[in-house]
């Protein structure tokens, strides 16, 4: 505020008498001269109408009536003398707001929305789905004992029926798989003398079957394309015209040193196989 | 024997543990607590729930009352301003959201048309218009600072003076002073223009 004196009175000490002048208690001398001022000096005039208006403003609120059960709340939250006397009489008290309320106000306003229901609801049903499918009863979950040595318990003898189950499994995919070797081992010595249609179907039998393709080969090669080796430990220029004699009359087939392969594919008896060792 | 005397002597036997003298405290003190609280935090409710808080403070809190610190109304008020306080810090993130003119007052709760008519003769124009007035102006009180509000309340509303204002608000007499000034000119610059809007 700028230090002026103005009308006999100086800024500060308008600013001194302004509250006795709102507040009705200054005397009419200093009255005269603060009325002078604050009508001669920009800054104290318009301070003193604003303050003098808030004052009016503030005085024209009423006394506010407090609720009337407001007492008796008080009451019974504290010395309880009134729920005592109300007890005594018989009467109900009045319900007062407890500090719950408020908490619980907003949690009851979000469960009620229908989206909250609804996602409420299919958490139930997954739940209930997942529980059935699995073979879980609500009976059985409320027997679980939740001490810590019971979950050890249950943890270990979990741990050892899970050993326990790969163990025979692994046994028994073993027993499975020597089992199919042997049929394998087997299936040339009966099926020798089979005609060539119980062959094809053996084949198929064998390959969905899963056995090793290396296997699948060596059947293969015993049954229709088996290589032949003939020990021809005969000399080359005694024997080579009887080798292509031999030769033509199965009507395939080649020289090659002292070793002679047979890869005709008609030939599929051993009777016929040793006839040509024979004339070879 | 002086009112200050005999509620000494109320609060000596409420401190010994007689429920007659602390039911005599509550019911000298509750309008005033009420509506310090109603003026502050400019609900009904909160004012409900604010004095309810205050008395159990003073309850609790009574045996550490010392008679020659002061006036017993100081203590009380010095109470209810702290836990306006609290309550202000607590609640600011909720009145940053709330309209300026959601919820009921408790003035209009308090009295029927039909009962204000009987009390004051005015024409019901009239007492509607007192209404709307003190309704603006409970609504521009909120707009102003803690600070210049508690100031204002205590000194316009509960004719408190200075010093146990001060000694209510822990600030000196001159800060007080102070305070009352910006906030009264504040409150009328506040209504001239919200005024000017309703006209």
């Amino acid at each position: 505020m700028a230090e002026e004196t103005k009308s006999g009175m100086h800024c500060a000490e308008f600013e001194a008498l302004l509250f006795d002048a709102i507040d009705g208690t200054l005397a009419t001398g200093p009255l005269g001269q603060f009325k002078a001022h604050a009508a001669a000096c920009a800054a104290c005039g318009p301070m003193f109408a604003d303050a003098d208006a808030g004052q009016r403003w503030m005085q024209s609120l009423a006394e506010v009536e407090p609720p009337k059960n407001l007492v008796h709340n008080i009451l019974a939250k504290t010395s309880g003398k009134e729920v005592r006397l109300a007890e005594q009489a018989g009467i109900r008290p009045a319900r007062s707001a407890a500090w719950w309320q408020p908490v619980f106000a907003g949690v009851w306003a979000t469960v009620r929305q229908p989206r909250f229901g609804m996602s409420v609801a299919m958490a139930f049903f997954s739940m209930s789905l997942v529980m059935s499918v699995t073979g879980v009863k609500v009976r059985d979950v409320a027997k679980v004992d939740l001490r810590p040595s019971a979950i050890t318990r249950t943890y270990y003898s979990t741990q050892a029926r899970v050993v326990k189950y790969y163990t025979n499994m692994r046994f028994y995919y073993e027993m499975e798989s020597q089992v199919r070797d042997l049929k394998k081992a087997m299936t040339p010595a009966e099926g020798g003398t089979k005609d060539k249609t119980k062959d094809k179907n053996q084949r198929k039998d064998t390959t969905t079957s899963g056995t090793p393709k290396k296997d699948q080969e060596q059947n293969y090669a015993r049954d229709e394309m088996q290589p032949l080796l003939a020990d021809a430990s005969m000399s080359r220029t005694n024997d080579v015209s009887a080798v292509e004699q031999g030769t033509r009359q199965l009507g395939m087939g080649d020289v090659d040193g002292n070793s002679i392969f047979f890869t005709d594919t008609t030939l599929t008896d051993t009777t016929s196989i040793d006839k040509a060792r024979r004339e070879a | 024997m002086e009112d200050v005397q005999v509620v000494n002597l109320i609060v000596r036997r409420a401190v010994a543990g007689d429920s007659n003298a602390w039911e005599d405290i509550v019911h000298r003190y509750n309008r005033r607590i009420y509506n310090i609280c109603y003026r502050f935090s400019g609900s009904g409710d909160h004012a409900d729930d604010l004095t309810q808080e205050v008395f159990i403070k003073i309850y609790k809190t009574l045996s550490s009352y010392d008679l020659d610190r002061g006036a017993f109304m100081t203590w009380v008020t010095t109470i209810t301003r702290n836990l306006l306080v609290d309550h202000f810090r607590k609640t600011k993130q909720d009145r940053v959201t709330d309209s300026t003119d959601a919820g009921t007052s408790a003035e209009e709760d308090s009295l029927t048309l039909g009962d204000q008519l009987q009390d004051s003769g005015l024409l019901p124009d009239e007492i509607q218009h007192k209404r709307q007035v003190q309704e603006l102006v409970h609504q521009g009180l909120q707009k102003l600072s803690p600070e210049l509000r508690e100031a204002l309340i205590l000194r316009d509303l509960q004719d408190m003076d200075y010093r146990d204002i001060a000694i209510a608000l822990k600030v000196p007499e001159g800060t007080v002073k102070s305070r009352i000034n910006r906030g009264r000119a504040e409150l009328a610059r506040v209504l001239s223009r919200t005024y000017k809007q309703v006209i």
